[in-house]
């Protein structure tokens, strides 16, 4: 099944858009019943090794530096594990989820991804494209994905729904960190949208390698 | 037995206690069912009710994927649950060494025949289709241990659509050894590529003959239509009790079955079980529509199960369960072709069909798209040549089988599809030109140009009544008025045959049957005169225990109330074929009227004996034996039979008891028929159907009890409306049931159902002593063309030729927008 849309983000630019969504940390806050998002070195990990380690690992703080970010960041080619629990009509399964970023090019993403929980099961691939608007960017966004068992079977009417109330939330998350950073460095953001190489927009351009 | 009531008002059948009526008018009056008090109280017994002490619960794993390879299943978490007793899976069925394998009932010459394992090995086919089984001390704990179970999969392509399955690039659902087609040819030694997903090929009629009738036609049509996917739907869903008794090794299942001697005697080889030792019973049934004849994986499992942990163990299928492995119905991709003279005469038919199989053969599920649906393509008419060729391909969706009706609704959807096209092209009224082409009243025995000799038929007087019913001149000429208004009536008729009561065996042996299709009938009348009679017909809702009783009553001339009708215990009766087909009244039926004429006969002897007379001296009237001119000297049915067991005097070459048994084995089908007309107005606006009438006339021979007749016919027809106008199973490209549950399979409910008025003839069934034929499926036979034609009808001023199946609103709306537009929606 096909879902797309256009997600609007106000008063902030592609620049800080694209490294809020390159931070794995910022990212896992963002996507609702998401228990964790690490990376890993293929895409079959073990669940049981990743469930230990994301207990063990300290949360990192949310920053919007792009020095700690650049650290961090999703690359391409590299694959992601992410426990991910989605309430779907009466059932909520736990999905393991491994995703791979197929494509990183300021300002497309594309990552494609399969899920796995008792009985239900998800193939996706999705597309990401960072535009300016009038008021901040527009996030295009697009997914093919397939959807088996269980969570299959209620049909496009109830999951249509779920992905869509998922994505809102997602955005409505970045959104509002971005607003928190944004207060705290309002003169930055001043800066960025008078002159695309000095400032915030500048120091990302730099360190994330756009 | 007709019920030659008003034209006009709604005759719907009044029922009678069977204290008001007198035995001699017991057969054939509306005498209220016997089973509905148990039924509507609570109080008879489905297998899910069955209790047994220390019983376990099975649930089963299925595969969430159409079509995947499986490379591992890891069932150690499950194992370790509480509560959980066991976990098996393929190779624990194997290790057993159990055959596991189900067998398919008919064949075909070119039919490829994949084995159907109980639980999928290393590669899963449709979406429901079993990798493991967990047997647990709670139902609930079965299911959730379920999940414990860890499957790798590698998924595979999937193909659902049955004409795209036998296109070359499309994935091969089964592996063929060496070489799977058998069809190289000698000479060039060019081997002809038989696509993968072939299960058949088959034809019927004479191509040659056809040919020429297209070449010489004036006139011809054509239509590509969808036999859509339907869901069962029964009310109760499949389940199994089963228990083994070590000390006996008895395998004792009770299940839910249309048919529990084929399921003794398919079970007893899946299982390698001897057949003496299983003993099969189906309870109370809740409804099976089909989906209750075929061996399904399951109640074989859960046998297996019991055996094994020599347990009691129940399985009940879920909702969801049902719509993923209930075998399905139809599945049809057809391209039609009618061939008609200048005065709109039919001279030909060419039909070309594509048939969804699913992902392993049903029980009878070769036998549905060919012998049922070829040899009813002459419908009421009589038509020189036709020619049928079907192609049955493997789709990644759950089985397709038998489902009310049975290949018949796909046959007459297309002939009545296509006549109601030919009328338009010649320019004749629909129902005139049915009237043309049908086969005289005189024309009987009729042989069609598709293998069926019509025993008998009287197609015009139905057609008639129904056009009484609807004033049809009167409602042709509303319908202009109103078009000019801008409502859109349509006036839909379909008049249908049937062929049901499939016989004789002999015949369905050399068409292919692993079964012979006869049926056992047992009378024993007991000391006191009371009566039990045993049949091999399994009813689940039909009310054999009403008509059967109806039946014996009038032969023995016992009252109705003394009668008891026993089915569906492998253990009581000796064999049985079962309840399908609208077969029972006239197999079953006909096998326990054959016994107690028999018992008629050996009270005869006992009764003459002691009346000192001749046996032909003898009249046998209303349960007494009488000395013709001397009627005091007479004896009841029950003295006879109290002197039948006392056997202190009966004749000397005689034997004690009255117990008769016989094995009825008709010499044809039955072939009812009649003709449905539906009244619909649809808005183009909207694309909402509202129904103004619907008129049926059914002819389905001698009625035995006219209230069980219409319940049938309003059954059917329900059904039939459903089909016509909301249900579709659907399948995404990957093989996933996209309607899963009634709420996305839309069974229709009370208020989408019409106000129906049913009428009919009775034209005698000449092969059976009842004169009955069959009712069971006559609705959903005549109904899905009805509606369709109707709609199409009401939508002709939008040059609309046709819709599919289901016509939603969303297909009205689309096919009014595209005004002038030839194209099929």
């Amino acid at each position: 099944m096909q879902f797309d849309g256009t997600f609007e983000l106000d008063g902030t630019t592609r620049e800080e858009v694209w490294l809020a969504l390159s931070d794995p940390v910022l990212v896992r806050n963002a996507l609702p019943g998401c228990e964790f998002l690490l990376e890993v070195d293929d895409e079959s990990p073990d669940f049981d090794e990743l469930r230990e380690r994301a207990a063990e690992t300290d949360d990192e703080e949310i920053s919007m530096d792009p020095d700690v970010i650049a650290e961090r960041s999703f690359e391409e080619g590299s694959h992601y594990a992410a426990l991910m629990e989605l309430g779907v009509g009466s059932v909520k399964p736990s999905f393991e989820t491994v995703v791979t970023i197929a494509e990183r090019d300021f300002p497309d993403t594309v990552a494609t991804g399969e899920g796995d929980a008792s009985n239900s099961s998800f193939e996706m691939e999705s597309s990401m494209h960072l535009a300016e608007t009038d008021d901040g960017v527009g996030v295009e966004w697009a997914t093919q994905a397939d959807v088996f068992g269980r969570i299959a079977q209620m049909g496009q009417r109830v999951i249509n729904p779920v992905a869509n109330r998922v994505v809102k939330r997602f955005f409505q998350r970045v959104q509002s960190q971005l607003d928190d950073f944004g207060a705290e460095e309002p003169e930055t953001a001043a800066d960025a949208s008078t002159d695309p190489e000095a400032g915030l927009t500048g120091k990302i351009r730099d360190r994330m390698g756009i | 037995m007709s019920t030659e009531t008003g034209e006009t008002e709604t005759n719907e059948v009044e029922t009678s206690e069977s204290s008001e009526v007198a035995l001699e008018d017991v057969f054939g009056s509306a005498i209220e069912r016997r089973e509905d008090p148990a039924l509507i109280t609570g109080e008879a017994e489905y297998t899910d009710d069955i209790q047994r002490p220390n019983m376990a619960h099975m649930a089963v794993l299925r595969s969430q994927y159409g079509h995947a390879k499986i490379e591992d299943i890891d069932t150690s978490a499950a194992e370790a649950m509480d509560g959980v007793i066991a976990v098996y899976t393929a190779t624990d069925i194997e290790e057993a060494g159990t055959p596991g394998d189900l067998p398919v009932g008919w064949l075909l010459p070119s039919l490829k025949t994949p084995s159907h394992p109980i639980l999928a090995g290393d590669r899963v086919r449709y979406q429901g289709d079993g990798v493991a089984v967990v047997v647990a001390e709670e139902r609930y704990l079965a299911q959730d241990a379920l999940d414990a179970i860890d499957v790798e999969y590698d998924r595979l392509d999937a193909v659902v659509d049955p004409k795209e399955a036998v296109e070359d690039d499309a994935p091969a659902i089964h592996e063929w050894s060496e070489d799977p087609t058998d069809t190289e040819t000698e000479d060039d030694g060019e081997a002809e590529e038989v696509p993968p997903n072939v299960a058949f090929d088959w034809e019927i009629g004479d191509a040659d003959a056809t040919d020429d009738a297209f070449a010489n036609a004036a006139h011809t049509v054509d239509i590509d239509l969808t036999n859509q996917r339907l869901i069962p739907n029964a009310m109760e869903p499949r389940a199994t009790v089963a228990e083994y008794l070590p000390g006996t090794e008895e395998l004792e299942v009770h299940m839910t079955s249309q048919n529990p001697h084929l399921h003794r005697q398919l079970m007893a080889a899946v299982l390698d079980v001897p057949e003496h030792k299983l003993h099969v019973v189906a309870p109370e049934v809740g409804g099976g529509f089909g989906s209750k004849i075929h061996h399904y994986p399951d109640e074989a499992l859960t046998a297996w199960c019991a055996r094994e942990l020599e347990r009691p163990i129940k399985w009940t299928a879920t909702r969801t369960e049902t719509y993923l492995t209930d075998a399905h119905g139809r599945d049809h991709r057809t391209h039609a072709e009618l061939a008609m003279d200048e005065e709109g005469t039919v001279t030909g038919m060419r039909v070309d069909t594509y048939a969804g199989m699913g992902a392993y053969l049903s029980t009878f599920a070769p036998s549905i798209p060919t012998y049922l649906y070829g040899t009813l393509l002459s419908g009421q008419y009589d038509i020189p040549a036709i020619h049928c060729q079907v192609t049955g391909a493997f789709t990644n969706g759950a089985p397709v089988d038998a489902y009310r009706g049975a290949g018949r609704p796909e046959a007459l959807y297309v002939v009545e599809r296509l006549m109601n096209l030919g009328a338009k092209e010649v320019g004749m009224d629909p129902a005139e030109f049915r009237r043309h082409n049908f086969i005289p009243s005189d024309d009987f025995p009729h042989e069609t140009p598709v293998a069926v000799v019509y025993d008998s038929g009287d197609y015009e007087p139905a057609l008639d009544k129904a056009l009484d019913m609807l004033d049809y001149d009167e409602l042709r000429e509303r319908q202009e008025e109103l078009r000019e208004e801008g409502r859109y009536l349509g006036i839909g008729f379909s008049s249908y045959i049937e062929a049901c009561g499939l016989a004789p065996s002999e015949l369905a042996g050399q068409l292919g049957a692993q079964a012979g299709l006869w049926e056992s009938g047992v009378v024993r009348v007991h000391p006191s005169g009371k009566v039990t009679a045993f049949c091999g017909t399994s009813g689940h809702g039909q009310g054999h225990e009403t008509t059967f009783a109806q039946i014996v009553s009038r032969e023995l001339g016992v009252p109705y109330e003394d009668i008891e009708i026993v089915e569906g215990d492998t253990d009581e009766i000796p064999q049985g074929m079962g309840t399908y087909g609208s077969r029972s009244a006239a197999v079953g039926g006909s096998a326990i009227a054959t016994s107690s004429q028999k018992v008629v006969e050996k009270a005869r002897k006992i009764a003459a004996h002691q009346l000192e007379a001749a046996e032909d001296d003898l009249e046998f009237e209303g349960g007494e034996f009488s000395v013709s001119g001397a009627p005091d000297r007479a004896m009841t049915i029950q003295e006879v039979a109290q002197q039948a067991y006392l056997a202190h005097d009966v004749p000397d070459d005689l034997e004690p008891g009255l117990e008769e048994t016989s094995f009825f084995d008709p010499e044809n089908f039955v072939f009812p028929f009649g003709t449905h007309a539906a009244v619909v107005e649809v808005d183009p606006e909207s694309g909402e159907i509202s129904f103004e009438r619907y008129a049926a006339v059914d002819d389905v021979g001698n009625q035995i009890n006219p209230k069980i007749v219409e319940g049938q016919v309003h059954g059917g027809i329900a059904q039939g409306v459903g089909q016509a106008l909301y249900e579709g199973a659907e399948y995404d490209s990957n093989g996933s049931l996209m309607t899963g549950s009634m709420q996305d399979y839309a069974v229709p409910k009370a208020e989408h159902i019409p106000e129906m008025d049913t009428d009919s003839t009775v034209t005698p069934a000449p092969q059976n002593p009842l004169g009955v034929k069959g009712v069971g499926e006559a609705g959903t036979i005549a109904a899905p063309q009805a509606v369709v034609n109707a709609v199409c009808d009401a939508l002709e001023p939008f040059d609309v030729d046709h819709i599919d199946m289901p016509i939603t609103p969303e297909k009205i709306w689309n096919a009014a927008e595209n005004d002038d537009s030839q194209e099929e929606i």
